[in-house]
This record gives C-alpha cells, sequence and structure tokens, in this order.
C-alpha cells in the first residue's frame, strides 16, 4: 500500500473518532434535554453528564495532538 | 511462514510471539473459534424463545449475566491501576506491566458491556437507550461512563503502543500496512518523543477518575434501590476497592502465563511480582475490612429485612458460597502471601486464582440473596443458572483469552520502548531523585 | 384525581375469586406448571399468607396484593426508557412497545408486584376466545403489572365525554373490585370526597404495606378487628 493511501487512511480515522465522539456528545445533550423536559431525574445526574461531555473532548483532542505533533515531529526528508 | 529477516534486537524475546508465532496459536484459536461459535447459537436460541431459557424467575430476576458484567468491568481497574497510577508515582518496577494491563482493560470493558445487552429480554429494542434514555436510571449513567471508559483505556493503549508499532514497522513485519497506519509517522525525534509524553501524562491524570467512577456507578445501580442487602453507601468504595483487588489478580495470572508461554524470565522477574502480590494482599485486606463493616453495620442496627438477607448469605442456603468467598478472598490470599517463603511464582499463581474465583462469587452473593430474599411473605427465590447462562459464561471468558491472544500476536504485550527507556535513563532519573530527597547541604557557618 | 383501593382485610376470605378475575379481565398469560413451580407465575393481583405465632396459637393471614400504585414508585427511577411511569391519575403504568426487559423495575421494587414474560404468551383453544379484546396482549421479553384497569378508566372516560358529564363513582370498577363477592375491595378517586375510598381511607384501622421505605402507596388496608 502506498504511502498516500495510508496517510489518507490516517486523517480518515481522525475524522471519525471526531464524529463518533460528536455523537456521543449529542446524544448526551439529548438526553439532559429530554430529562429536563420530563422534569424526573435528580439534578445530580444532569450535572455529572455534562461532565461527561469535557472528558470525550479531551480525549479527542489529546489524540488530535498526538496525531499532528507526530506528523510535524518528523525529520525534514519525510515527504508531507 | 518466512522467518523475519531484519537484524537482531536486543528484546527480541518480545518481538518472537509476532514474527515466529507457532503453530499452537493457530489450535488454540481455532479451539476458541469453535466456542464461540456454540455461543453465538445458544444466545440466538435465547433471543428467539425468549430469556425463559436462563434460570431466572421471580424474585430473582437477575442472575449471571448481570453477576458477569459486574464482575468483568471489575477486572477491567488491572489496567488504570497498574497503568496510571504506577507511571504517576514513577514506579520504575511497572515497565513491564503496564501494556498487559491496559490490554485487559480494554478487552474486558467490552465483553462487560455487551453483557447487560444480553441480559436484556428484548434486545432488538435495544435502540430505546440512545432515543428514549432516561437519565434518571442509573443504567443510563452506566452506558455514559462505561463508554467514557472505554473510549479513554483504548486512547491510553494506544498512545504508548505508537513507538513499538514503529519498530514493527522498520523491521518489517507482515502485514505492514497495518503498522504503517497505525504508527502515525513515528521515527523517535526528540519533538515527537516530548508530544507523546506530554499526551501520557494528561490520559493518565484523566484515566484515574473515570475508572473510579465507572465502578462506583455500577454500585450504584444497587446501592440506588431500597433493597435490603443493597440499599447501602459503601457500595461505591467497596466495589472500587473489590474492582482494584480481582484486576490485580487478573493482572498477575495473566503475567504468570505470558512469562511461561513466552519465555519472558528475563522481563518479568521474580521482583516485579513480588510487589505486585504485596499489592494484592494490601487490597485482600481491605477488602475484608469493607466487607466485615458492611455486614456488622447491618447485623448490629438489626433490621428484620436486612437480617433475613444476613443469616441467608452466613447459615442459610446462601452460606457455602459465602464461606468460600471469605477463604478465598481472605484466608488464602493472607496465608500465601504474607510469608516470604510461599509468595514464590506458584504461590502467587494459587492466591491470584483464588481471588478471582472469590470475586465471582461475591458478585453472585450481592446480587442474589438480596432478591432471593423479598420484604412481602413470598417464598425464597431459588436461582439455578441454565445451560443457556454456564455457556455465555465460557463464551465470555473465551472472548477474552481470543482477543488477548490476538493482540499478543500481531502487538508486543511488554512495551519495548519502555523498556530500553528504563535501561537508559531510569537508573539516572531515579539517583537524582532520590538524592533530590536528601537534606540539602548545609551552608557555610558565617566566620567570626 | 388520585386512583386509589382499599381492601377491607375484615371482610376478605381469601377466596381468590380478585385473583382469577384479574387474570381473565387483562390476559394475563398462563404458564406451564413447570414453569410455574420456578416462580415464573404471573399473578398481577396475588394472594398472599402470612404466617403468625406458633402453633397452637398460629395465625394464618391472607391479603390480596394489586400493584401499589405507589405515589413515590421506585420502579419509574430506575426504568432506564421511560416504559413505565407515574401519569397525572396517579396510576403507575407499562408502555408494553417501550420496554427492552433489562427487568431494573422488577428488581428495584418493594413489593415485587411485576411480572415478566419469559417466554412468548400462549393460551389454550378454549381460553383463546374468551381473551378481553379491550387490553393489548403483551409479547416475550416484556414487564407486565396491574395497571388498576386502566382500559376500563379510559372506556369510562369516553362514555362520559360523549353523555357531556363527569365521571362517576361506579363508572369505572377495576376487575378484582368487581368481582370480590365479600365487597372487600373498594376502588375510586382517593381525592374525591364523595367516592367511599376516600372516607375509608381515613378510617382508623386504615393501613399501609411497607409505609415507612417512603414508596407511598395509594393501596390501604383496613386491619383486621380481632
Amino acid at each position: 500500500m502506498n504511502k498516500k493511501l495510508i496517510d489518507r487512511m490516517q486523517i480518515l480515522s481522525i475524522s471519525l473518532i471526531w464524529m463518533l465522539f460528536i455523537g456521543i456528545a449529542v446524544w448526551i445533550l439529548n438526553l439532559i434535554k429530554e430529562s429536563l423536559r420530563l422534569h424526573d431525574s435528580p439534578d445530580a445526574s444532569l450535572g455529572i453528564s455534562l461532565v461527561a461531555i469535557p472528558v470525550f473532548f479531551t480525549l479527542s483532542s489529546v489524540l488530535t495532538y498526538v496525531f499532528i505533533g507526530l506528523r510535524k515531529g518528523r525529520k525534514k526528508d519525510m515527504e508531507p | 511462514m518466512e522467518k523475519a529477516p531484519a537484524a537482531p534486537h536486543p528484546e527480541y524475546d518480545l518481538l518472537r510471539p509476532i514474527e515466529d508465532p507457532g503453530k499452537s496459536f493457530y489450535y488454540i484459536v481455532a479451539v476458541l473459534l469453535v466456542i464461540i461459535l456454540y455461543t453465538g447459537y445458544v444466545y440466538i436460541r435465547q433471543v428467539y424463545y425468549g430469556l425463559g431459557v436462563t434460570g431466572m424467575a421471580q424474585p430473582v430476576t437477575w442472575g449471571f449475566y448481570i453477576i458477569n458484567f459486574v464482575f468483568f468491568i471489575g477486572i477491567s481497574h488491572a489496567g488504570t491501576l497498574i497503568s496510571a497510577i504506577l507511571r504517576l508515582s514513577k514506579a520504575e518496577w511497572r515497565r513491564p506491566i503496564t501494556r498487559m494491563a491496559e490490554v485487559i482493560t480494554a478487552i474486558v470493558l467490552a465483553i462487560g458491556g455487551l453483557h447487560p445487552i444480553i441480559d436484556l429480554g428484548r434486545p432488538d429494542r435495544m435502540t430505546h437507550l440512545f432515543y428514549n434514555g432516561r437519565l434518571q436510571s442509573p443504567l443510563l449513567w452506566d452506558i455514559v461512563s462505561i463508554t467514557a471508559y472505554f473510549t479513554a483505556s483504548t486512547v491510553y493503549l494506544y498512545i504508548p503502543m505508537i513507538p513499538d508499532i514503529a519498530i514493527l514497522r522498520d523491521r518489517g513485519v507482515k502485514p505492514r500496512w497495518l503498522y504503517e497506519f497505525l504508527s502515525w509517522g513515528w521515527q523517535g525525534t526528540e519533538q515527537q518523543h516530548k508530544v507523546l509524553d506530554r499526551a501520557m501524562n494528561i490520559l493518565m491524570v484523566v484515566v484515574i477518575p473515570i475508572a473510579v467512577s465507572v465502578h462506583t456507578i455500577i454500585s450504584y445501580i444497587f446501592a440506588m434501590t431500597v433493597q435490603p442487602g443493597w440499599h447501602s453507601t459503601i457500595f461505591g468504595p467497596y466495589f472500587v476497592v473489590g474492582a482494584i483487588f480481582s484486576g490485580i489478580a487478573a493482572i498477575l495470572v495473566l503475567m504468570i502465563v505470558f512469562r511461561k508461554v513466552f519465555h519472558l524470565e528475563r522481563y518479568l522477574k521474580l521482583i516485579h511480582f513480588n510487589y505486585l502480590s504485596v499489592l494484592l494482599l494490601i487490597m485482600s485486606l481491605l477488602w475484608f475490612y469493607f466487607t466485615f463493616s458492611e455486614y456488622l453495620t447491618g447485623f448490629y442496627g438489626h433490621e428484620p429485612n436486612e437480617m433475613r438477607v444476613f443469616w441467608y448469605k452466613f447459615s442459610g442456603d446462601f452460606a457455602p458460597y459465602f464461606w468460600t468467598m471469605v477463604a478465598c478472598n481472605f484466608l488464602l490470599p493472607l496465608i500465601l502471601l504474607s510469608n516470604r517463603r510461599t509468595r514464590t511464582i506458584p504461590g502467587i499463581l494459587v492466591a491470584s486464582i483464588s481471588v478471582i474465583i472469590g470475586m465471582w462469587l461475591e458478585r453472585l452473593i450481592i446480587v442474589v440473596p438480596s432478591l432471593a430474599n423479598p420484604r412481602l411473605p413470598y417464598p425464597t427465590g431459588i436461582y439455578i443458572p441454565s445451560h443457556t447462562e454456564w455457556v455465555l459464561f465460557l463464551g465470555g471468558v473465551s472472548v477474552f483469552i481470543l482477543g488477548y491472544m490476538l493482540f499478543a500476536r500481531f502487538f508486543p504485550v511488554i512495551s519495548i520502548w519502555e523498556i530500553q527507556e528504563g535501561r537508559q535513563e531510569s537508573a539516572k532519573a531515579v539517583t537524582e531523585r532520590i538524592t533530590s530527597y536528601m537534606p540539602d547541604p548545609q551552608p557555610p557557618l558565617a566566620k567570626g | 384525581m388520585k386512583w386509589g383501593m382499599v381492601i377491607d382485610l375484615q371482610k376478605c376470605t381469601g377466596c381468590g375469586e380478585c385473583v382469577a378475575a384479574c387474570k381473565l379481565e387483562n390476559n394475563v398469560a398462563i404458564v406451564e406448571s413447570k414453569e410455574s413451580e420456578m416462580g415464573r407465575t404471573m399473578l398481577w393481583m396475588d394472594m398472599l399468607t402470612m404466617y403468625e405465632g406458633e402453633y397452637p396459637r398460629l395465625r394464618v393471614r391472607q391479603f390480596p396484593r394489586p400493584c401499589m400504585h405507589c405515589d413515590h414508585p421506585p420502579c419509574t427511577k430506575v426504568c432506564p426508557v421511560r416504559a413505565t411511569y407515574k401519569n397525572e391519575e396517579g396510576i403507575v403504568a407499562q408502555i408494553y412497545p417501550q420496554c427492552i426487559g433489562c427487568r431494573y423495575c422488577m428488581a428495584a421494587c418493594p413489593y415485587t408486584v411485576k411480572s415478566f414474560n419469559w417466554y412468548k404468551p400462549e393460551w389454550a383453544p378454549g381460553i383463546r376466545e374468551t381473551v378481553n379484546p379491550d387490553v393489548s396482549v403483551r409479547q416475550v421479553g416484556v414487564v407486565e403489572k396491574c395497571t388498576f384497569c386502566v382500559h376500563r378508566l379510559q372506556k369510562a372516560k369516553e362514555q362520559a365525554k360523549s353523555e357531556g358529564r363527569n365521571l362517576r363513582e361506579g363508572d369505572f370498577q377495576t376487575a378484582c373490585a368487581e368481582s370480590c363477592p365479600a365487597g372487600a375491595i373498594v376502588f375510586g378517586d382517593l381525592e374525591n370526597t364523595s367516592h367511599r375510598v376516600n372516607s375509608l381511607s381515613h378510617s382508623p384501622r386504615a393501613t399501609r404495606l411497607l409505609e415507612d421505605l417512603g414508596t407511598e402507596p395509594k393501596v390501604i388496608y383496613l386491619k383486621e378487628v380481632d
């Protein structure tokens, strides 16, 4: 497999991970919206779910940071 | 199968299982696949006929599936304790252990997370959890936290693997495209090392509260009801302690198995087992402390429904399981591990297997007795697991073994680059650190 | 409007008519004897037996146990998909197509009132003709329980609306209340002073099961006068 294809697959995989985590965040926000509408959940569970969303974004940010950082740190003679 | 053409590597023992797996790997995988296929068939039967094929009934409406759910997710705490906490505390002896522990976590979380689904009466309606999930229910909190933990531990497993994947890529191990794809262009430059270190530092801090929350929230499934024996505030910490306990036992068993099978005696030395088994002993004492507190409080309060569940466990139908659990979780590890002479590899293996059995029994003892003794005057419930439940249990274990074997076939189970880093830098770093603990030299006294 | 029930234990003889009537009215499935021995009998209305004391001063008490329709239900709190919920009139309802069969509500109920469809419910050929068309038949893998015959409530409401009047007491009776030969079960609106349940619920003999749990059950028992 040539380098260009692998490169594209890597970028695709990072994008899919972001989409997955954004999907999870949207789902949690949906759950919170439903709880507020029906008003039968303890506020604590809403608060904790709100905390869960930054966790997913931290993970995807760290992954992206590593991804970009590793590319930038390559020796100059490799193709970009 | 052609032999690896690359130059001999100082850590070749760790690369041999990947570059030269041997025939027995394929035989074992074949056996496991047969078991897993049969498990799949049994599960499809359950979906077709209904949960009636299990041994559950009123009042014991939860059985093996929920027990194994808690059990498997409990074992997942192996990864966090060893990896994150030991890395955070800069314990150098963690280096050969971290990867094995992190892999346990990833695989066992996936298996454990599937168990509530096989417990559902209508798994075809699983999407209701996503479209109409209710945040008041501890089951939903569970889904959120297990998803968070699974993703966090997978990322935390993957990022430290990158340099090792690059080693495999550079040695031309097949399939080349896989290692090329996963290594993200790693070359070992100083800048790349900095990026990796920073990422690992962030992750090891983030992963610990997530892990603690996962098992606490699982305990809330029971503690948030008003049933006798369940509605206890100690459940959160009790479950976390129990999880770390069973996790260490699991990782010890795996270490002993891999040491034997892959001939890793040079890497997994007696001192590593020594330290981990002392940790196991400490967790055993902690577990006993929590268990003792829980039952003493219940007994002293003498509330009638609590006492029915209490006596059911102590001297009733569940007494054999209860006392076996105490022997497995406390007596046997205490005897074997507190004495240096019995803290050998065979002794540690026996103690760890005993803890794994004991912790499974503990989940059984938490789930069934409270359900079997309802408050209103019903006859005491009886739970006899059926063929379906036993097969699915065996299937879960087989999936774990298969997953681990597949991982070990393609990736090194001991972190090669961290071992190399340890050889080169650890002694200096530790010497510097210890010197910094010592009192500063006295300033020269002013004369006159 | 808060639907509730008063069961007079002095009048109750433990005959079990309410149990049978409920099963027939609500299409509750009949399970095989092997399943029943395991504990899978489906009884929305159950007859419980309490033994007090020892021989020769042994006392056997029987009491009917429907769903308590708690005002603070422990079961609705734990349902992950809102398949069980409390409606505005105080009835704790089940939404059968929504239930995923996790059985958390069954584990959480302190009165153990819920039943589960372990297999696909089937009726023997003769019984099939007596199935009540007003009540939906549940599928395999779904939790069910006493609904205070809410289908009769719907019918009564529609009737009252078409006649342009409010619901009267007696328009809507649960099957168990209707069938009890001793008149021990009285059903009605606990908040409506003209309904008998309202005055009966204030009787000095009135008690509720497991009151100290805070579930606020709406089935009130009138203690026996020894």
